[in-house]
């Protein structure tokens, strides 16, 4: 095998391709990034049984073939490589990388034993990448990471005739965004995907600049799998088993007690004061006409409020939040002002939860649908 | 030999079977390796059973002020006129019987001193939480999985007890390691007990569950490749400490 290709080109398409590789294998050639060269160009792909990356770049293929290189080190390699064309050749089993005044020689791995990447249904949907890929980062922050219930530390999509819905959850808030899809061909007319979270969240920053991402769900083996796809570059992913908790019936239906606020300015806030908190310790928020008040009880050391403007429709209210959740609801409604709406509770013993939305100006509810439903504590007098 | 008879020296850790508090405004001077010098104060002399003397101050949580540790001989010295003019009423010495090291300790006034018999320790009880998870996943063998049934605890093979062996909501039979910390061990553990099981045709196929309340990236690797499925379990939530009301749902 013989080709010379451009080196940021070349170092792209290995980054993206070992990106989804996990930190340990047992399966050292399942470490390998796989290249093949055709007169078409050449292809890079990885493949763990679960995750699958693959991508097609342009380069001038002197001699076909095959081959199979440690992708860590091929991917550390091409990212500082000079500035110069990439000239990548193979005898038996060396592989040889010039570059400039640059030079490396590494060994192949044994190119017939590496699994063959899954098969795509060709029946694909389309949404729109940089709303993915909003969507995505807005969502993935619910989900769990604790691998206790497998199916949370996934992101639901639940796919219906225009609308993909993305929902996440780790039991103490919950997270949700619709967004357009077309069905296009994919023949799809309702199905949910649980795909893990940390896989989406790559999704998401690979492709979000692609314009539009081609879905698509296929079973094979008991096994269900989804593909992403944009630019000459494919994702699948094994989906979760599992069933996702119903976790749309906790929202409201309406709610008529609500607090709007500078998304900044109360993000600001939340920052200054919780530095006295010790840590898991909630921060107390008191809305009245005048404003919201924040309160860190914090230690016998050191104690903290601060008072800022905030619009309130409906009853004062007091609830207790625990900050990083409350600034991960806040920093993805990707608005100027957040509209914070407090539902009653039955339990005495459970407050009722707070839902965080997006609100364009003080008074006009923003435009997206996120809604992010957070559980407070329990007050403490 | 009569040994309640026999009056010849013994060393410190031969004679003491108690464990001896002494509270005492003493200066403590450590000489060998390395030296150091603690000036006159009320401390804590702690003389264990197993010979090692420990000077301890009001502070410092579990570590000592100054120690020797055993094999040692204390003996005791009537302080030198010098000395007795400066208040000392006795001098304890400590030599380390391996070494040239010593602890001299210059006792001014004896506040407390009483001595105890501890008996034999029965260790630190890791596996008491071992043991009440075992207890705590078979009561909620569903945190394991919706339809997982109970079979038995301490499941008895050849080689030893599988700690849960359950069954999947298909009824095929599952073998459960429960370990506090999941490591490569543990891992290893079940693997061997998985191959016994598996010879085993009433029971056959059996899978593997590895659960601990926290797993050690090598241990979860190796389970993955082995096919055996990794459990997180919350001890807290499974015996109540969690409150469900701090979450949605």
């Amino acid at each position: 095998m013989k080709f010379q290709v451009n080196r940021d080109v070349f170092s792209e398409a290995v980054s993206f391709a070992v990106k989804l590789l996990p930190q340990r294998t047992t399966l050292p050639i399942l470490s390998g990034v796989l290249i093949e060269a055709t007169d078409e160009g050449l292809t890079l792909s990885s493949f763990d049984y679960e995750v699958s990356a693959r991508t097609q770049i342009l380069a001038e293929v002197e001699e076909p073939g095959r081959v199979l290189v440690s992708g860590k080190l091929l991917a550390d390699i091409a990212s500082r490589l000079p500035n110069a064309p990439v000239r990548f050749s193979t005898e038996d089993n060396k592989i040889t990388v010039a570059c400039g005044t640059g030079h490396f020689t590494l060994s192949s791995m044994p190119v017939e034993e590496y699994p063959s990447l899954p098969q795509i249904s060709d029946k694909v949907g389309t949404l729109k990448a940089d709303l993915f890929a909003a969507a995505i980062s807005q969502v993935a922050v619910a989900a769990s990471r604790d691998d206790v219930t497998p199916v949370i530390t996934g992101v639901q999509l639940e796919v219906s005739e225009n609308n993909i819905s993305l929902v996440a959850t780790d039991r103490y808030r919950v997270a949700v965004r619709d967004i357009e899809w077309d069905a296009g061909a994919s023949g799809v007319e309702a199905a949910t995907a649980l795909v893990p979270a940390k896989t989406l969240v790559e999704v998401g920053k690979t492709f979000g600049n692609s314009g539009e991402i081609s879905v698509a769900i296929t079973s094979s083996d008991e096994r269900e799998l989804i593909a992403f796809q944009a630019d000459k570059k494919t994702v699948t992913s094994l989906l979760i088993k599992g069933n996702f908790p119903p976790v749309r019936r906790l929202f409201p239906e309406t709610v008529d007690n609500f607090a709007v606020m500078n998304t900044g300015e109360l993000i600001e806030a939340v920052r200054r004061v919780s530095l006295v908190l010790e840590r898991e310790a909630a921060l107390r928020f008191t809305f009245t006409t005048e404003g919201v008040t924040l309160e860190a009880i914090g230690s016998e050391q050191a104690q903290a409020s601060e008072t800022i403007d905030a619009f309130l429709t409906g009853d004062d209210t007091v609830v207790s939040l625990k900050p990083q959740f409350l600034i991960d609801g806040l920093s993805s409604v990707h608005s100027e002002f957040v509209r914070i709406s407090f539902t009653k509770t039955e339990n005495p013993n459970k407050p009722g939860p707070v839902l965080i939305t997006s609100q364009s100006s003080k008074d006009q509810p923003g435009s997206d649908n996120y809604k992010y439903l957070l559980q407070p504590n329990l007050l403490l007098r | 030999m009569n040994l309640a008879q026999d009056d010849s020296p013994r060393t410190f850790s031969e004679y003491r079977r108690t464990v001896r508090l002494v509270i005492a405004k003493c200066s403590v001077d450590y000489a060998g390796r390395l030296s150091a010098h603690l000036p006159l104060a009320t401390r804590l002399l702690l003389l264990k059973a197993d010979g090692s003397v420990l000077v301890h101050s009001d502070a410092l949580s579990y570590k000592p002020l100054n120690w020797m540790s055993p094999p040692c001989v204390l003996s005791t010295l009537e302080p030198e006129a010098e000395q007795s003019d400066a208040g000392v009423t006795e001098i304890w010495k400590v030599a380390h019987t391996k070494s040239a090291d010593m602890l001299i300790v210059s006792i001014h006034e004896i506040l407390h001193d009483s001595s105890h018999e501890l008996g034999v320790d029965p260790g630190l009880q890791k596996d008491g939480v071992e043991a009440h998870l075992q207890k705590l996943l078979a009561e909620h063998i569903d945190i394991l999985g919706e339809g997982y049934r109970l079979v038995r605890r301490e499941y008895m093979t050849a080689i030893g007890p599988v700690d849960i062996l359950a069954t999947d909501e298909k009824g095929a039979s599952v073998a459960v390691e429960l370990k506090r910390r999941g490591d490569i061990d543990g891992v290893e553990q079940l693997t061997r007990y998985l191959e016994l099981m598996n010879r085993d045709p009433l029971l056959a196929p059996v899978t593997g569950i590895f659960a601990a309340q926290e797993i050690k990236p090598q241990a979860r690797t190796l389970a993955k490749d082995r096919g055996i499925r990794c459990v997180l379990l919350d001890y807290d939530e499974m015996r109540g400490l969690d409150d469900p009301n701090m979450r949605l749902f």
